[in-house]
Formats: structure tokens, C-alpha cells, sequence
């Protein structure tokens, strides 16, 4: 029943029923912020949260796969700093731009394919060999930079954050790509039925002949490309590369990945799902701000969003089952 | 669905509380100021905010109060500023998280038209008129003024002759550089007070001792220490005290906090450099009013500071 290469029309179903629910409660709150402020349903506001929720959505594209596949990542927020501040100086060397970018996006995707490795040929616990992954690359980009951020960017790099087509900024049609692939490569190949396979049942996939480290490591490699992508992204806004940025990203990651009906069991989530989730969390903290709450009601407000709504998605499985 | 249900309740619950918090606020039919601080749970920054509060009310200020949770996260920082930009704030006070790191974000208000006043950390001159970005004003304490009181201090202490170590804060923040320079150049004074040892201590209390008991051992006739903060010195005080030389070195730090004001009572600690966040608070929304109404202001507005000694640990406080 969990091998998911079998019954994955049938889950589908259940996925859209789930994914419904969370969608209703991202209307629910749009409904309540626009009763309350009229600041908050505008075109240009709308705009804002969905470039502010840009950054977290990417990386958690990469931990919804991790999730699925019933690990964790918890050296993204590192990842997004190391990678950041190694594209920062190739950027500052003068190295063409395309050379730059590659160069971030192949540090996260060095680190996402070490954290693999780890745990498939060195059989450490993922919580594990991403802890000290995440303590690595923290102290490799304080060590790279020492302690100073990288600053002052050229115009073509930054339009990466500031460009816009038709009015949409261009961080927002970059995840929207990331998201149409990533819910491609789930759904439609061979990698996205196995990292269900893996998270589901990992012995079940490796006696099907599923080369599960293979794939595995494949996984987290993805969690560290994006890392990198989202580098380039966040760096671009700050024009600024920082060895501090990105702490605690993991978490907001997992909250959106949660939030948006993956399970944190492995086996089961989409990434419709995750941009939900991270929708929901950008919207929450944009509408916070816009009500003038103070800053530590915030926290509580997000906190108790996060345990509720994965409370009752356990409760719902419950019932399903 | 349920989801959706709780979702909103704790929404509606969250917003029962904030209306009742700003319930005074909406009273008032005056402008509103934003005022975006780097934290809202550091005492120094909690001072700020009683101050900018005062002002508010005296002026009939609507005046809204945010923070990230985390005080180096100058991302949620932008994102707090760019969603009240969206409020069409009247004006947008704002203490940076980043000197560099905040100026996409200022370059987003001056957009919108709104006027940002700078206050306690400088925003990278070079870097905001490479982005063209404006800020109305400066309102911050003069951190190497600062620093030259304390050299003033161990000058007149050592009666300008004596060997002096230095704890620095993290190399490049711009405060840290200041109080450093301000330090040295009062030194320049005193031909006869060399520094021998001038090292970073991170800002933090625990590399303090660290680094001065390392200082100790390859200057064991050091006879005063000058650190760019206060946790530091007591860092240092406690490496003294390790040492069995306590009271034969001359302890110096800065910005006065709360233990470092008791230190001195006990005569552990000599003097600290008291700054004042209330007062700095207060002239942000002062300005900030001046702005919307149309005045003009100074483009940099100096917060005076204080050195602390045993005289005075009592009756000067920070909220003054």
C-alpha cells in the first residue's frame, strides 16, 4: 500500500483533496487580511508577497523531495550562505556572468550531493550528516568571506531580482519554472516514482531494483542546487552577499513543505502543495506587518499556524487510513 | 475544512490581541510613521522604541513598531520594509540591519516617495549613491567621539604614561571601526601610552576572556584595556580576575549596559561609554514629523554620549 509506484493515481486523489484543503486555508487568510486592511488585496501588494515568498519556495521545492523521500535537509539556510558568497566572488573577479551563477549553483550542488553521500554510502542518519553539513558550509562561508559580506553588484546580475516581464518580477516567473519542473519530474519520471518509492518503503523500492543511493543522493543533490538558486536569487535583492544569510531558512523550508500536506514520514506530498504552504507563510507575515502587529505576536501567530495545520493533516490521514 | 477553519481563527485571534494593542494608536488621527528596528528583545533597542513611543504620543504620532525576529536578518528586515511601504506609511525611520544590505530597501521608499530617516547604524555612503538612493537624515551617537573620550580617560588615568590593549569588535562594522579610530587618535595625544596588543574579540563576552587572558600572558605588564563593548570588558575582567590582578588593570568599555554599570559600582570595571537609544528613538520621530510637515532637518543629527565612571554610575541612566 505504500509502495507508491503502485497506487500513485489513487494517492493523486487524495494529494488534490489535501492540497484543496490547504488552498482554502491560503483563501481563508487572503479573506480575513482583505476584511481587515485595505492595504492587503492590491495588485501591487499581491506582487510583493509573491516575490517575498520566492526565496524560502525554492529551497523548499528541494526539501519537499527530501521530505518525500523520507529524509530532512537541515544545511539548506548554510548551503544558500556558502553558495551566495563563492558566486559573490566569482562575480567580483569579473568572471562572465553565466560562469558566476554556475559556480553558485554548482557549490550548492556539491554540498547537496556530499550531504548524499553521506548519508547512502556512509549510512549516517540524514538529521545527522545535515547538521554538520549545515555547521560545514556556515563556517566554510565565514572562513571564504572572513565574517565580511560580499557587496556591489552589476546591474545585469541584480536585474535577476529587480527585472520584471509583463509586470511580473522576475523571481516570481523563476519559481513558478522551478515548481512546473519540479511537479514534472514527480509526477512524470523515473526520479519522482522513486523518491515516493524510497520514502515510502525504502527495503520494498531496493528488492523492486530501485538503485536507492543512487537516487537518494540524486535527492539531496536537488535540495542543494536550488540552495544555490535561491543564493542567487537572495543575493541579487540584497546586492549583497552575506556568510550570515539564510539562518533558519531550513525551518521555514519544513514549515512549508509540512504545511503544504507533505509528510514528514516520507512517501507521501507534492510541490503544489509546498508553494501553498509557502504562500501561506509569506501571506501571514506580510498581512502581520501590514496590521501593525508587534513582532513577537508574530512569532506566536506563525508558530501555532505551523502546528496546527500539521495536526490536523496528521488527523486527516488518520482518517483516512 | 477544518484546515481553514483554525487557520482563520488564529488569525482572528491574533488580531483580537493587536487591536486591543492598538487600540490607543488608532485614536489618534495623525501621520503614520513606521519604524523598523534590527530587534525588538535587546535592551538597548527595547529603549529606543520606549523613546520613539514618547514621541509619538506627544506628537499624535500613529506610530507602528516592527522588527525581525533575528537581529543579523536583514532579508525579513527588507521584507518588513517593502510590506510597509505598502501601507503607504507618511515616513519610514529605520535602524539597518545591514549598511549595505538595506538599500535595495531604501531605494523601495524613496520610490513610493516616502522619507527614511537612518538611525544608530550608518547606511554605506558609497554604496547608496551608487543605488541613488536618498535618506533624510542621520540620528546615531557619535561613536568616535566615543572612543575618544575613553582614550581621554586612560590618558588622564595612566597620567599619560603606560602600555594599553585593545579589544576590537568584528572587523568592519562600521561601529566598531569608529570607536577604534576615535580611541587611537586620542592616544596620538599621549606620546608616552603605546598599545601593545589591539586584537578582535568578536563583540562577544566569552572570546573577551579569551583573548585577554592570552594578551596577559604575552603582556604581563599591561596596565588598561580599552574594549569596543561592554561584554568584552567583562570578558576581560573576568581573565583579570583569573589572573589575581584584580584592580591593577584599568577596565574601559562601551555602551553602558546594565552589568556593566554594576561592575563599576563593585569597582571591577572603571568606566563605559553610555549611549542613548530613548533619546535616539525620540528625535527619529521628532525628525521623521519634521519631514511629513514639510521642514527641513539636518542631514545628520549627532545623539550626544556620556563616559561612565564610579562618580556617575548612579545617577546616569541610559533612559535619560
Amino acid at each position: 500500500m505504500r509502495f507508491r509506484g503502485v497506487t500513485l493515481r489513487q494517492n493523486f486523489l487524495l494529494h488534490h483533496g489535501r492540497q484543496l484543503g490547504t488552498l482554502s486555508g491560503l483563501v481563508g487568510l487572503a479573506v480575513v487580511l482583505w476584511a481587515l486592511t485595505p492595504h492587503f488585496l492590491t495588485v501591487s501588494n499581491l506582487l510583493n508577497v509573491a516575490e517575498q515568498a520566492t526565496i524560502i519556495a525554492i529551497v523548499a521545492v528541494g526539501m519537499t523531495f527530501v521530505i518525500i523521500a523520507a529524509g530532512i535537509d537541515l544545511s539548506v539556510g548554510s548551503v544558500v550562505a556558502f553558495s551566495g558568497v563563492v558566486m559573490a566572488s566569482v562575480l567580483h573577479s569579473s568572471a562572465p556572468l553565466p560562469v558566476a551563477l554556475a559556480a553558485g549553483l554548482g557549490t550548492g550542488l556539491l554540498c547537496g550531493l556530499v550531504n548524499g553521500l553521506l548519508i547512502t554510502i556512509g549510512r549516517l542518519p540524514p538529521f545527522i550528516a545535515t547538521l554538520g553539513m549545515m555547521s560545514v558550509a556556515r563556517g566554510a562561508a565565514l572562513v571564504f568571506t572572513e565574517g565580511r559580506p560580499i557587496s556591489g553588484f552589476s546591474g545585469s546580475f541584480r536585474s535577476l531580482a529587480t527585472g520584471e516581464v509583463l509586470h511580473i518580477p522576475l523571481p516570481v516567473i523563476i519559481m513558478a519554472a522551478v515548481y512546473l519542473i519540479a511537479h514534472f519530474v514527480l509526477v512524470r519520471t523515473r526520479l519522482g516514482r522513486y523518491t515516493y518509492a524510497i520514502g515510502g518503503n525504502e527495503e520494498a523500492a531496493l528488492l523492486s531494483g530501485v538503485n536507492v543511493r543512487l537516487y537518494k543522493t540524486m535527492v539531496y543533490g536537488i535540495s542543494g542546487l536550488l540552495s544555490g538558486l535561491a543564493a542567487i536569487l537572495l543575493t541579487a535583492r540584497l546586492n549583497s552577499a552575506q556568510p550570515i544569510a539564510g539562518m533558519m531558512y531550513e525551518l521555514d523550508a519544513i514549515a512549508a513543505t509540512v504545511i503544504g500536506g507533505t509528510s514528514l514520514m516520507g512517501g507521501e506530498g507534492t510541490v503544489l502543495g509546498t508553494l501553498i504552504g509557502a504562500l501561506i507563510m509569506a501571506v501571514l507575515r506580510n498581512g502581520l506587518n501590514l496590521l501593525g502587529v508587534s513582532s513577537f505576536i508574530q512569532q506566536i501567530v506563525i508558530g501555532s499556524v505551523i502546528i496546527v495545520a500539521v495536526l490536523i493533516d496528521m488527523a486527516l490521514k488518520r482518517h483516512g487510513k | 475544512m477544518n484546515k481553514t477553519l483554525i487557520l482563520v481563527l488564529s488569525v482572528v485571534l491574533s488580531i483580537a490581541s493587536v487591536s486591543c494593542q492598538r487600540g490607543n494608536d488608532r485614536a489618534s488621527a495623525g501621520p503614520r510613521i513606521a519604524f523598523v528596528m534590527k530587534t525588538a528583545n535587546n535592551p538597548f533597542f527595547i529603549d529606543m522604541q520606549k523613546g520613539a513611543e514618547g514621541a509619538a504620543r506627544r506628537l499624535g504620532v500613529d506610530l507602528i513598531v516592527q522588527a525581525a525576529e533575528r537581529e543579523v536578518d536583514v532579508e525579513k528586515q527588507v521584507q518588513i520594509i517593502e510590506n510597509l511601504i505598502q501601507t503607504k506609511v507618511a515616513a519610514l525611520c529605520v535602524t539597518p540591519s545591514g549598511s549595505r544590505e538595506i538599500i535595495p530597501a531604501i531605494d523601495k521608499a524613496n520610490r513610493a516617495g516616502i522619507p527614511v530617516v537612518i538611525v544608530d547604524t550608518r547606511v554605506d555612503a558609497k554604496a547608496l549613491s551608487e543605488a541613488k538612493g536618498q535618506v533624510a537624515t542621520f540620528i546615531g551617537s557619535d561613536n568616535y567621539e566615543g572612543g575618544k573620550l575613553a582614550g581621554e580617560y586612560i590618558i588622564k588615568r595612566l597620567v599619560g604614561k603606560g602600555k594599553v590593549a585593545v579589544l576590537e569588535g568584528i572587523p568592519g562594522h562600521e561601529t566598531g571601526d569608529s570607536r577604534l579610530n576615535g580611541f587611537r587618535d586620542a592616544l596620538k595625544a599621549a606620546p608616552g601610552i603605546e598599545i601593545v596588543a589591539s586584537q578582535t574579540a568578536n563583540w562577544e563576552r566569552d572570546q573577551g576572556f579569551n583573548v585577554f587572558q592570552n594578551i596577559l600572558q604575552s603582556h604581563p605588564d599591561v596596565q588598561a584595556v580599552f574594549a569596543c563593548n561592554d561584554l568584552m570588558a567583562l570578558g576581560a575582567i573576568e581573565a583579570i580576575t583569573a589572573a589575581k590582578k584584580a584592580g591593577q588593570i584599568i577596565v574601559v568599555g562601551f555602551d553602558a549596559t546594565d552589568e556593566a554599570r554594576e561592575a563599576i559600582r563593585r569597582g571591577t570595571m572603571d568606566a563605559t561609554v553610555a549611549q542613548f537609544p530613548a533619546t535616539m528613538g525620540e528625535l527619529a520621530v521628532e525628525n521623521a514629523y519634521r519631514l511629513i510637515k514639510g521642514e527641513q532637518i539636518k542631514a545628520e543629527i549627532p545623539v550626544p554620549i556620556k563616559l561612565i565612571t564610579k562618580e556617575t554610575a548612579d545617577s546616569t541612566t541610559a533612559k535619560e
